[in-house]
């Protein structure tokens, strides 16, 4: 049991996804906001094709998701606010279109094996150093980013049009939200995978904003719930031996979420607010 | 007193028929005027142009001093827009939604360096002094309404463009708005509130206008009346 706590594979798991679940809900929560809680998802798939060019070209996989994920996240976000496509069809080609591409190149290659499928699911017991350093330093990145444009990014994400009114460099800062959202992504890709990797995005943030009643004070509580969920549902998946922590990170956020909610729930009956006129 | 928004023969249409044709304004500083109108008569359209979110497809729009298109010019102008336009994904306080209206353009830039004087004096400008803490999505209409009136003067800009800056709010408040608009004015803000009722600010404003077939007129407030009750 101790080797669960201090093997070095164990130390490298616990610090990647420590760094994951504590970014993910800080970026999520700009995207929940505007209402692209899907838009991770399909940068996940965009980020498969991207492990798919890695893996024809001979690049490290976590460098072609990234490039990948930030070109495409890019070219998504601009089809968006041109109005050339819905929201929702935009998704739907960048969903089907980048997992049959990588489908097909990997297979192509040879290549449609155990560990390309394992990107899709993650698995943090394999993590290097050097992933872990990788992780940390995108995750990193993407808060650092954040933190001096906080202002600006919660002017759009509460109201576009009186922001744009306002001056501020509307489209620049939602491709700001969308590139680090591609960070993440590439960066939660070994540890998560890049179908679970959007949920963090996600559920935590959801979870907040049950029991807060501010923007800041979801983002701590999402902050909470994602670091929590993370290494919870790693620890459970460690002790219990045979499940995938992917999926139990995941389910913990997701208990998180019905917890937050309860909670909120009764807090509200506690101490209900009046609105007056 | 200087121009703080001239309109030189704009047109806009939506598609064929134009909303605005040839319409003329100039606004100084210091007046309080109300733009009334129909429905679909063109008076957000009108805001918007103002704002640089819409283009004339023909005449010129300034404001003060410059093309609505530049962001400092921008930057001073406080906007309050048609309803609730905020996202409801995540509960956000009052403070954070007033605090909005002294966002810099960028980050690099300084912010106002009395921030929470600012936010504080805002409130109270609407009346909501306690509830900075508070759910905006908790609040009632009215609340929500004063919360997006506040974002738009905390920053003292020299020209306000409300879109039906009194909608859901009681009409016990609307006198106490009125004069606070008023008092801004008086310090030398230019105040163009799109309204669909002048009466609202009957005591304290300078002039109704109207846009009334793609044209903007000027009417007493007897005239205004004898207008909208025969059409």
């Amino acid at each position: 049991m101790r080797s669960i706590f201090t093997a070095s594979w164990a130390v490298r798991a616990y610090i990647a996804v420590a760094a994951v679940g504590l970014t993910a809900p800080i970026i999520g929560s700009f995207l929940v906001q505007r209402r692209l809680s899907l838009i991770g998802d399909g940068i996940g798939h965009l980020a498969f094709a991207g492990v798919a060019i890695g893996v024809a070209l001979s690049i490290a996989p976590v460098w072609g998701a990234l490039g990948t994920a930030i070109l495409g996240a890019l070219a998504l976000e601009r089809l968006r606010t041109k109005g050339r496509i819905a929201g929702d069809l935009a998704l739907a080609f960048v969903f089907y279109g980048a997992l049959a591409f990588a489908l097909v190149l990997l297979s192509l290659r040879h290549r449609l094996d155990a560990s390309a499928i394992g990107v899709l699911f993650g698995n943090p017991y394999v993590a290097s150093w050097g992933d872990v350093i990788t992780i940390v330093v995108l995750c990193a990145v993407a808060v650092a980013a954040i933190v001096p444009f906080y202002p600006q990014l919660l002017a759009v994400a509460l109201d576009e049009e009186t922001a744009r009114a306002a001056g501020l460099p509307v489209d620049g800062l939602n491709l700001l939200t969308v590139t680090l959202t591609a960070l993440l992504v590439a960066a939660g890709m070994r540890v998560v995978g890049l179908l679970l990797i959007a949920s963090l995005l996600v559920i935590p943030i959801a979870a907040g904003s049950r029991l807060a009643h501010s923007f800041r004070r979801t983002i701590s509580w999402g902050v909470v719930v994602g670091v929590v969920s993370c290494l919870g549902g790693l620890l459970f998946a460690l002790g219990q031996g045979n499940v995938h922590p992917g999926g139990t990170m995941v389910l913990a956020s997701i208990a998180g979420f019905v917890a937050a909610s309860v909670a909120g729930r009764r807090a509200a009956r506690r101490h209900p607010r009046q609105a007056g006129s | 007193m200087p121009l703080t928004v001239e309109l030189g023969a704009v047109r806009f249409a939506y598609g064929a028929s134009p909303v605005l044709d040839g319409a003329e304004l100039q606004l100084s500083a210091g007046e309080f005027v109300v733009l009334a109108g129909h429905n679909g008569s063109g008076k957000s359209t009108l805001l918007k142009l103002c704002l640089g979110l819409l283009y004339p497809q023909a005449g010129t729009v300034r404001v003060l001093g410059g093309s609505p298109d530049d962001a400092p010019i921008r930057r001073r102008i406080g906007y309050a827009p048609q309803g609730l336009r905020v996202v409801t994904s995540i509960p956000v306080s009052v403070g954070e939604v007033v605090t909005a209206g002294l966002t810099p353009v960028r980050p690099i830039m300084r912010g106002f360096p009395d921030e929470d004087v600012r936010i504080a004096a805002a409130l109270a400008a609407v009346g909501m002094e306690d509830l900075a803490h508070e759910c905006l999505f908790e609040l009632s209409g009215g609340q929500q309404q004063r919360t997006i009136l506040a974002r738009a003067l905390v920053a003292d800009p020299p020209l306000l463009l409300l879109d039906e800056p009194t909608t859901g709010i009681d009409q016990t408040l609307r006198p106490r708005l009125a004069a606070e608009l008023r008092a801004r004015a008086d310090r030398g803000a230019t105040v163009l509130a799109v309204s669909h009722d002048p009466d609202d600010f009957h005591a304290v404003l300078d002039r109704i206008l109207v846009i009334s077939d793609g044209t903007i007129r000027q009417l007493t407030h007897e005239q205004f009346h004898d207008h909208f009750e025969v059409s």
